[in-house]
């Protein structure tokens, strides 16, 4: 049984499409990224399966069941805002025993069941505090213990990490990816960050204009990108026009990691070189194409220096962007 | 003094001067009238606490007192309800919305005079609107379940209704304020309880007001505040503070009448300081309860929402 699926939906803002037909299905227990740049129509995704925003056409369905007629509150789904959306005059335990609570149980197995679930997310000794005196990481939490106590069908993530920063997000990611795995639920996770949609998925659906380009595991997407745009998106790679020195006709693109600076092969000038760390980014010009090579920090040419460059796998773009094999 | 600093007080001179000459003066005027007898005649004669010990006894001041309570405290909820009502009624974008809101704050925008007058006929007994509409159906120039159409200039306790009636369609000001408050509020949190199943009624209980109360608080007490004098024109113009016996007479119209009818300033300048007193009694009142209210729920506080 499929977790989420949707079958031609489109959606509109106004007189803006913004979901021009997706196809898209979530199995069950599956942590599913959707990764996309701002305006994408990510969110509008998300929002849709919540029911939400209305659909123009196409079908949603949870659990194998229909739902695309259905309200919000009828569709058995949790979700977790950017904004952690905490009600502000509540606190933490009565946050989580909200769903709870308007559903009519009383006061007292709300609590036991919020506490259980904010035992689960490592917030429990929170259960008394307000909103307004939590740290970022710590609202995060809480609103993960909110969607967990529902036990829902499907949890829709909407950019959760993002008002978390630093070494944090990296650690709350993890403990997202763990959670995931401990309570095995679906999950829909928006996300414009290619390394949290790479780390996070199981499989990541690449979208762009309110299509999906791709959708695969963050391997395949990274190794075999379906489209020039899927390819840019989850990692940083040089495309060159058909007329440069690699395989004319196509639309060449290559990973800055695959690209070795060697003692004969296509000459370029090196024009700019950015250290970080270990890692030294040389900005080459190679006949007029900017190309940008990753080497080690300890193998850094010199501006201005003339050097040869050998590049390894090679993606073959046609000229309307999508792969050739 | 800086150059900057100059110049702000030189801009904040002609309003400073006008609070001093305007405002504070006449205040402290009142404030010494209190204590003597004036009748713009004869110079103000100095009586010490006779104006006081005379309203402590004066049946007019009594009743205009307890009227004036019985007002705020029965207008100002009512007004804030219906204001809040309308506006959580009125804040979407649905069609027939931003008619019916202009619609809603329209009486507050007639100048009071001619609100008052307009007043007039609608109450009048024989062929006022309201009371030929009360009449439908019913016989003998009674309602439709057999009571008597109520006598509203002419009855005691209907005045005071009528005057209660006229102050609850002039609501815009508060109107506005709660339609903004409403639509400055998260969208998440609205639809986070639109995913849990939240009734209509669990969402306002439950989300909306208490995140509204804060606006709700310093509306009522502005109310209060205000209670005390908006009674003035419908009492003076529709109901000229009667029936008898001062069932009408509110502290503003007492003032009025002593000051400018019978022309006796003293007494009008006690009873003002009266309810100068009373008002800011009230005031502190509830900012008791709001600041306990407070003090339980934490700071209010709306969540950050990061611009998309």
């Amino acid at each position: 049984m499929t977790g989420v699926e949707l079958v031609g939906v489109r959606a509109a803002h106004g007189r803006d499409d913004v979901l021009r037909g997706v196809d898209l299905v979530v199995e069950r227990g599956e942590l599913l990224v959707v990764l996309g740049p701002s305006g994408a129509g990510k969110s509008t995704l998300l929002r849709v399966v919540a029911g939400l925003h209305p659909v123009a056409a196409g079908t949603v369905r949870i659990a194998g069941r229909n739902v695309t007629a259905l309200s919000p509150g009828e569709r058995d789904v949790a979700m977790v805002f950017q904004s952690h959306a905490l009600f502000p005059h509540l606190t933490v335990a009565d946050n989580i025993a909200f769903g709870h609570r308007v559903r009519g149980l009383r006061r007292g197995s709300a609590r036991a069941i919020a506490s259980r679930a904010a035992a689960v997310v490592g917030c429990e000794h929170l259960l008394d505090r307000r909103p307004h005196q939590l740290s970022g990481g710590e609202r995060q939490r809480v609103a993960l213990a909110r969607a967990l106590v529902r036990e829902p069908a499907v949890f829709l993530l909407d950019e959760p990490l993002s008002n978390v920063d630093g070494p944090l997000r990296e650690r709350t990611r993890a403990e997202l990816r763990a959670l995931h795995d401990r309570v095995g639920a679906t999950m829909l996770h928006v996300t414009h960050d290619r390394v949290e949609a790479l780390i996070l998925g199981d499989r990541v659906a690449v979208v762009r204009d309110g299509r999906v380009e791709q959708v695969g595991t963050p391997e395949e997407v990274w190794r075999r990108p379906a489209t020039e745009f899927v390819a840019t998106f989850v990692g940083p790679m040089n495309v060159l026009p058909g007329d440069g020195p690699w395989r004319g006709g196509h639309r060449v693109g290559f990973r800055q990691e695959a690209v070795r600076l060697v003692d004969d092969g296509v000459p370029g000038r090196v024009v700019r070189v950015e250290v970080v760390g270990e890692d030294a980014y040389v900005h080459l010009d190679v006949r007029s194409h900017p190309v940008v090579a990753r080497v080690p920090s300890s193998q850094q040419p010199e501006v201005g220096a003339e050097v040869c460059l050998e590049v390894g796998e090679l993606h073959l773009f046609d000229a309307s962007g999508t792969r050739s094999v | 003094m800086s150059k900057k600093d100059k110049q702000l007080w030189l801009m904040l001179l002609p309003y400073l001067v006008g609070l001093l000459v305007l405002v504070f003066g006449p205040a402290l005027v009142t404030l010494a009238l209190a204590f003597t007898e004036y009748d713009l005649i004869g110079p103000p004669q100095w009586i010490g606490l006779a104006n006081f010990a005379e309203l402590a006894t004066s049946v007019p001041f009594r009743a205009a007192l307890v009227n004036s309570l019985v007002f705020a405290a029965v207008a100002v909820p009512l007004r804030v309800a219906l204001a809040l009502g309308l506006a959580l009624l009125l804040h979407r974008r649905a069609p027939g919305a931003a008619t019916a809101r202009t619609v809603a704050t329209l009486p507050t925008a007639v100048p009071e005079i001619a609100y008052g007058l307009l007043w007039l006929w609608l109450l009048n007994p024989l062929y006022g609107p309201v009371n030929q509409l009360l009449r439908l159906g019913g016989e003998n120039g009674r309602t439709a379940l057999g009571t008597a159409v109520p006598a509203w200039l002419t009855a005691p306790e209907d005045a005071r209704a009528a005057i209660i009636v006229m102050s609850l369609f002039t609501i815009g000001e508060m109107l506005v304020v709660l339609l903004a408050a409403r639509r400055a509020l998260p969208r998440e949190v609205h639809e986070l309880a639109a995913l849990e199943g939240a009734s209509a009624w669990s969402l306002a209980r439950r989300v909306t007001l208490p995140l509204l109360s804060p606006v709700i608080a310093l509306l009522l007490l502005r109310d209060t505040i205000l209670s005390f004098q908006f009674s003035f024109v419908p009492a003076l113009v529709v109901t000229e503070g009667g029936p008898p016996p001062y069932s009408t007479t509110y502290l503003p119209l007492y003032v009025y009448r002593n000051a400018f009818e019978y022309l006796r300033y003293g007494h009008a300048a006690a009873a003002t300081l009266v309810v100068l007193v009373l008002t800011a009694a009230a005031v502190a009142a509830q900012w008791l309860v709001i600041r306990r209210y407070r003090a339980l729920a934490g700071p209010p506080r709306s969540p950050r929402v990061p611009p998309r």
